[in-house]
């Protein structure tokens, strides 16, 4: 303990500067970042996006125009094999829950856009339940700027929940547990 | 002499929450096992040529080593769902040089979790993509670079990285027809290491 005490001037600042460092970092890491499960609390700044999409046909989507309902939005593209696999949950979640104040929103990020999304959406059947179906819930088309709205995206698929007064409730990286995302929007509705 | 006196405590008290928080990295990192790393950080690729220099008319190849970070994956240049990106690797020659081949290497079937019941036909660990290129008679002599683009898109067991054109500088040296050259990374170029 003497010998630490005795540390010259210049080692006490380093050591602070580290641990300073150290803290930062980690209280930076801490932001939005997943929990076991996949999900997480996102950054503050992120908690209430202001964000327009548009959809297939060009029109505007304000996710403030989705306030009252819970929203749950899913960034996917049609390269991305987890996102595909998860769909069918997405599908019955939707299925389940949107006559009870609850809608899915997909925001696509394929790079090529409408052009590999709407054929994608149109033609691409699901096993839901053991049922042939397509997606049913509203798609949209995203950019990184949209992202960077919900704090950015680190990979694909990442789902945020948000509650009926517009704020992210919740963050998801990574393929969605359907125990888990069914247990966190009955909470919600 | 006081201000030390006074802060020895502190910095001892700083120094063991610094070990501490040392030792938290590994905790952290199981607690964000779900986050996918920074696209910059899953895929390193490093170049090698397998002459130099390189004698004007001369074929020699270009070897590029990519890693990739374990509990990673890239679609090999062959998936098997059209929808999947493929691993391309497309060169941008200066004048002089053509392009022979460029190989790929096989890739490996593998189930993952979010695709139980179909293999994805993918690349993981260390592989190695090469070009066969030709040095022509009208190349410039001296130090030259190739340019070449490695395209790829990467996944974890739950989530995927968005794709990345990542761009390559391959420096060479060309020299005069018939000029002595030596033979470079045998492991990466003779037979027994393009297996």
């Amino acid at each position: 303990m003497r010998k630490v005490a005795n540390l010259p001037g210049w080692t006490a600042r380093l050591l602070l500067a580290a641990l300073l460092s150290i803290v930062a970092t980690h209280a930076s890491a801490c932001k939005g970042v997943a929990s076991p499960g996949g999900s997480a609390k996102p950054a503050a700044l992120a908690s209430e996006p202001n964000v327009t999409f548009k959809d297939l046909d060009g029109n505007n989507v304000a996710l403030s125009s989705m306030k009252g309902k819970v929203v749950l939005v899913n960034f996917w593209a049609t390269w991305c094999e987890p996102c595909r696999g998860e769909i069918p949950i997405l599908i019955g979640l939707q299925q389940k829950y949107s006559g009870k104040g609850f809608t899915l929103l997909g925001a696509a990020m394929d790079d090529e856009g409408k052009k590999v999304v709407e054929p994608f959406v149109k033609t691409t059947q699901f096993s839901v339940a053991g049922q042939p179906a397509t997606m049913n819930y509203p798609i949209v088309l995203g950019n990184d700027d949209i992202a960077s709205q919900f704090g950015g995206l680190l990979g694909m698929p990442t789902s945020f929940l948000i509650s009926r007064d517009g704020k992210i409730v919740k963050k998801y990286m990574g393929a969605l547990n359907e125990n888990q995302i069914v247990k966190d929007v009955e909470s919600q509705l | 002499m006081k201000l030390r006196k006074q802060l020895g405590p502190f910095v001892a008290a700083s120094a063991l929450m610094l070990a501490a928080s040392l030792g938290r990295p590994a905790v952290l990192f199981a607690q964000e096992s779900a986050a996918p790393a920074p696209a910059s950080s899953v895929v390193k690729a490093s170049t090698y040529v397998s002459h130099d220099p390189v004698p004007r008319g001369q074929e020699f190849q270009v070897a590029v080593v990519v890693n990739i970070l374990e509990g990673y994956h890239m679609n090999s240049h062959k998936p098997r769902e059209s929808y999947l990106i493929p691993t391309t690797l497309t060169p941008q020659l200066p004048a002089g040089f053509t392009l022979a081949d460029t190989v790929y290497p096989n890739g490996e079937l593998k189930k993952f979790p979010f695709s139980p019941d179909k293999a994805l036909d993918v690349y993981t660990g260390s592989v190695t993509l090469r070009l066969k290129l030709h040095t022509e008679a009208t190349a410039s002599i001296g130090a030259t670079s190739i340019a070449a683009t490695l395209r790829y898109q990467a996944c974890n067991n739950s989530a995927c990285l968005p794709p990345v054109k990542l761009a390559l500088s391959i420096p060479v040296q060309v020299a005069a027809a018939g000029t002595k050259t030596k033979a470079l990374h045998p492991e990466l170029f003779s037979s027994a290491g393009q297996k």
